[in-house]
């Protein structure tokens, strides 16, 4: 007994049969850009109609922490749904929405709410000083890369799956990038997100959240 | 055939200048490939750079300094835009160690410093060098080919320990 007990220690240890799962399971293979490129827009507009309820296109109600979809990448939505849908993306509200989903309906919502008008962001009155610098220049100390070399310097994301970010609810950003600290969100492969999220400070992270709010794509 | 095409004298030392210097760099290549064996990457191993993080040797779980079974240390790494995945690594000083290393996405370079650690890595290949670390200390390892806009700010750690505290903290072994 002893000795099996030390065994199992042994391989928990030394990672033997326990296989950790990838942070995510989709894989940007062609095929898998072929399935989001031909996504149908049509068939995307009458599943996205139940979405509707709190993905709705207009401002968010203040304090939602849901996010505005309209104009975001197709790839994005997809790799979102699908890890919703594995798991790899913990959500109470979208895991069972997604579960009945296929690989195909989701390129067709994603292809459908991608081709929407993104939300005109409101203009921050004030920018932050340390966000505007983090935004353009990161910060060499921390080994932040800025935010736009990702994002680009209007938000508006790049290929594959960096998520355009202006217009974006501010509560949302802010909530993600928390997530993204503390490791709650963990859906970001090699974990470049959750290293780059521990090194910012909630103010940051607040600040940073109001910056892109205020974007326009 | 001097007397067909006359050459300049100052010309023809300088022929002899540049056939001196070729002779030197290739005695160089040769000297350093036949007497200290460094000689390009011979194998060439292909990978998927898409699917990289969905298992075997690249997955995320599997990075980092490990002992083989056979005593050898094994250093895995992904490079992807803007980093070195694990971001931290301690490797030990003296000790010969093998990197294996990936990109998840486009070209990038794996360049330390004060070492002669340097390689290209290619998407689709698998970059191995195998080295050792002379001194202690905290290097950079910086990407050295650009690879976009977040090119300046890519760039992880290696922590080199002393072989004794190496030995210290062997809990490393069988990882």
């Amino acid at each position: 007994m002893k000795k099996a007990c030390l065994c199992g220690l042994l391989l928990v240890a030394f990672g033997g049969p326990v296989v950790a799962e990838p942070s995510s399971k989709v894989a940007w293979t062609l095929e898998t850009l072929a399935l989001v490129k031909n996504g149908d827009r049509e068939k995307g507009r009458q599943i996205a109609e139940t979405c509707a309820a709190c993905h709705a296109s207009g401002p968010q109600p203040a304090g939602t922490t849901f996010p505005d979809l309209q104009g975001q990448l197709a790839t994005y939505l997809y790799k979102q749904l699908r890890d919703y849908k594995d798991g790899t993306r913990a959500s109470e509200i979208m895991a069972p929405i997604t579960a009945s989903l296929s690989d195909k309906d989701m390129a067709d919502v994603a292809a459908w709410y991608s081709a929407q008008p993104a939300q005109a962001g409101a203009k921050a009155e004030t920018v932050s000083e340390t966000a505007e610098r983090l935004v353009e220049r990161g910060d060499g100390r921390r080994i932040l890369p800025s935010c736009n070399a990702c994002h680009e310097s209007d938000g508006r994301g790049q290929t594959i799956d960096v998520p355009a970010l202006a217009g974006q609810n501010p509560a949302y950003t802010e909530q993600t990038l928390l997530d993204y600290k503390s490791g709650a969100r963990h859906n970001d492969i090699y974990g470049r997100m959750r290293t780059i999220a521990r090194e910012l400070g909630d103010e940051d992270i607040r600040q940073l959240a109001r910056y892109y709010a205020g974007l326009k794509r | 055939m001097s007397n067909l095409i006359p050459v300049h004298p100052l010309e023809k030392r300088w022929i002899y200048v540049v056939l001196g210097v070729i002779a030197l760099f290739l005695g160089a290549i040769f000297y350093t490939a036949l007497v200290h064996q460094v000689h390009p990457p011979g194998a060439i191993e292909t990978i998927d750079s898409a699917t990289l993080h969905l298992g075997g040797e690249f997955a995320e779980d599997k990075l980092g300094v490990r002992t083989d079974a056979d005593g050898h240390l094994r250093a895995t790494l992904v490079a992807a835009r803007y980093g070195f995945y694990p971001r931290e690594i301690r490797v030990p000083e003296g000790l010969p160690i093998t990197f294996r290393i990936a990109s998840a996405d486009v070209l990038h370079g794996m360049h330390v410093p004060m070492t002669n650690l340097d390689t290209m890595v290619v998407p689709g290949y698998v970059s191995t060098v195998t080295t050792t670390f002379p001194k202690p200390g905290e290097y950079p390892m910086l990407c050295n080919e650009y690879c976009g806009m977040g090119h300046d700010h890519m760039w992880s750690k290696v922590i080199v320990v002393s072989r004794e505290s190496w030995k210290a903290a062997a809990p490393q072994t069988g990882r």
